[in-house]
């Protein structure tokens, strides 16, 4: 946008034969020329302003008025020191006395109800808020004293070395913003999409700002917790068979495989699926790896017993069932922690990829028919 | 105040709402990269010693990231990956890479055997060499690979941008995966074009290899190659625009 501008004024500020030059300049669409112009621009902008203030100057404005404004503001922004402030009182008086002889009154007996009157009657305004409208108080009555109670805080905060941009911060990670239906039943009234995602949007920018973490209250009032994943996993308890030895069961899935595992607390490595020993029915040294996944994790290879059994799929898919009814099974005998853990490393969660459909107008879920020219 | 009944639908409906990102998930929209997770899932951890770092000795950052991992649901672990020591994630890369037709028996057989046979030389040479020699000679197979691998990565691309309808390449800085994967790329394809009709695979590659790790041969020859067209292509380099 202000490329645009410039470019425009640009147009609009050079003589015939640089309007041409930019003109041939603007035919190509490519980023060099484009970078070019944008120098060219940028190396007439000096002349441009120069050619601003010639005009400014010849349109008669006042010189010395345009230098006090560049002193004004080589100054800084104005600072609420005490003089300031008695500056303004005293201005304040004399403007009183000043609009007491507009309308004809006494200025020692000027209230300020009969000022806010008369600005009224002087300056009427149809803004509707009460604050918009023009005012004329007493400094001491306006935010001077909020800003200058602020300032001294900070020097006071400066002197101790205590002024820092950077405070704690609010920590939101377990937990989420209210939802709609939620915001609605707290105001007891409806709101819509629209101020939902605004409301949202206030307390984003809320959290933004530095020292946020004054408000922490506040909003916390519209965060709810999110709740502990591994709480939800369910643990089935465990179970003694004839001989004292505790045993558990775990199915799973993945793909079009189903395998179940029965794990026996008996203290060999065995394991056996369907019948034959798990080197056998596992070839493949990266369907016995992930068999051994879950007890590897948990240090406990070689305590338990098992006895799979696995149909559907292939063998990686077998292999991934078998894994996950083994982590599964074995929830039963581990801790909480453990749990979390197992759950952190992608154990406990049913692997939900499949084969992708085929297309129609496609050859394959992916791959297109060759195409042909005619 | 809403009655009992109100707050249960409505809390019901809160339920679903968030129950509905953990189910099995097709976009609204079929992108052409999407996966079956929701974008709500995390990556899983896999390794075993990430558990074991007791609460003192964590960053404010890693105290976070546990307790964002406490919240959300983790996607499940792929079938290539394991807790286990010999668990390389760019090996795996790699022999995914070699795959072809998603016969990952072979590509991982062919990978073991080159492992294998690089050792056998390594040692070779260790029990051959004078005795102040023997400490540079690196007998591990996985250092070597990674080593390899290193001295094979370009610093910097060639990208093809046109302009005032020519086509220039242009040197443009690449990111680590890119890197990778061009590095892999180019070792595996070399080694399977320049090689004699009799010479198997595995013994290609890891002449192919060792070569790499002492900075010799055909594909780190290819990465200076791609350097000096880089640095002959210089002046097109304000060109590139991102």
């Amino acid at each position: 946008m202000q490329m645009q501008r410039l470019l425009l004024s640009t147009y609009f500020l050079f003589s015939p034969e640089r309007r041409t030059a930019n003109m041939a300049a603007s035919g190509g669409r490519t980023v060099g020329s484009f970078l070019w112009k944008c120098g060219n621009c940028c190396f007439n902008f000096n002349t441009v302003s120069s050619n601003l203030t010639r005009q400014v100057l010849s349109r008669q404005l006042c010189v010395s008025a345009v230098l006090h404004r560049k002193n004004l503001a080589a100054a800084g922004p104005e600072k609420f020191s005490e003089e300031f402030i008695k500056k303004q009182v005293e201005e304040f008086n004399i403007g009183k006395r000043h609009l007491a002889n507009m309308m004809g009154e006494d200025p020692e007996t000027f209230t300020q109800g009969d000022i806010n009157r008369s600005i009224a009657y002087l300056f009427p305004s149809g803004l509707f808020d009460k604050k918009a409208k023009p005012l004329m108080k007493h400094p001491d009555e306006d935010t001077f004293t909020k800003a200058l109670a602020v300032e001294k805080h900070q020097d006071r905060l400066r002197g101790k070395d205590l002024f820092t941009q950077d405070a704690k911060q609010i920590s939101l990670v377990g937990s989420r913003w209210l939802l709609k239906e939620e915001l609605e039943e707290l105001l007891v009234e409806t709101i819509s999409e629209h101020d939902y995602a605004r409301f949202i949007q206030l307390m984003e920018r809320l959290l933004s700002l530095p020292y946020c973490s004054v408000e922490e209250d506040f909003v916390q009032r519209y965060r709810r917790q999110l709740e502990i994943q591994s709480s939800k996993q369910q643990v089935q308890p465990l179970q003694y068979d004839q001989h004292g030895v505790a045993y558990s069961t775990g199915d799973g899935r993945r793909k079009t495989a189903t395998g179940t595992v029965l794990l026996r607390d008996s203290g060999s490595g065995s394991i056996s699926i369907n019948g034959t020993n798990y080197v056998h029915y596992f070839p493949v040294l990266q369907d016995r790896e992930q068999l051994m996944f879950p007890l590897h994790f948990m240090g406990v290879l070689g305590r338990f017993d098992m006895q799979c059994s696995v149909s559907g799929g292939g063998h990686s898919s077998q292999a991934g069932a078998l894994r996950l009814a083994i982590s599964r099974a074995m929830l039963s005998f581990l801790s909480e922690g453990q749990v979390e853990t197992m759950r952190q490393a992608g154990l406990l969660t049913p692997d939900p990829r499949i084969k992708e459909r085929k297309k129609p107008g496609q050859e394959g879920a992916r791959r297109k028919f060759t195409w042909k020219k005619r | 105040m809403a009655s009992t009944s109100g707050l249960r639908t409505t809390l019901s409906k809160m339920a679903a709402s968030l129950t509905g990102l953990l189910k099995p998930w097709t976009p609204r929209v079929l992108l052409v990269r999407w996966s079956r997770y929701n974008p709500y899932y995390l990556e899983p951890e896999p390794r075993k010693e990430v558990y074991h770092i007791p609460e003192t000795e964590l960053t404010p950052e890693q105290k976070e990231e546990r307790e964002l991992k406490s919240v959300r649901p983790i996607k499940a672990a792929t079938n290539s990956v394991t807790s286990s020591v010999f668990n390389d994630p760019v090996l795996s890369k790699f022999v995914n890479m070699m795959m072809k037709d998603g016969d990952k028996i072979i590509a991982k057989g062919i990978i073991t055997q080159t492992l294998e046979n690089m050792k056998r030389k390594q040692v070779e040479k260790y029990h051959k060499a004078p005795e102040g020699k023997k400490a540079e000679i690196e007998c591990n197979p996985y250092a070597i690979f990674h080593q390899a691998l290193e001295n094979c990565k370009p610093v910097i691309g060639l990208a093809s941008i046109q302009k005032g309808g020519k086509f220039y390449q242009v040197p443009i800085p690449l990111t680590d995966n890119r890197r990778r994967f061009l590095a892999m790329k180019w070792m595996i394809t070399e080694c399977r074009d320049n090689k004699h009709r009799r010479t198997l695979m595995y013994e290609k590659l890891s002449q192919e290899l060792l070569a790499a790790f002492s900075k010799e041969g055909n594909v780190v020859k290819r990465k200076h190659e791609l350097h000096k067209m880089a640095e002959s292509n210089r002046a097109y380099a304000h060109y590139r625009w991102w």
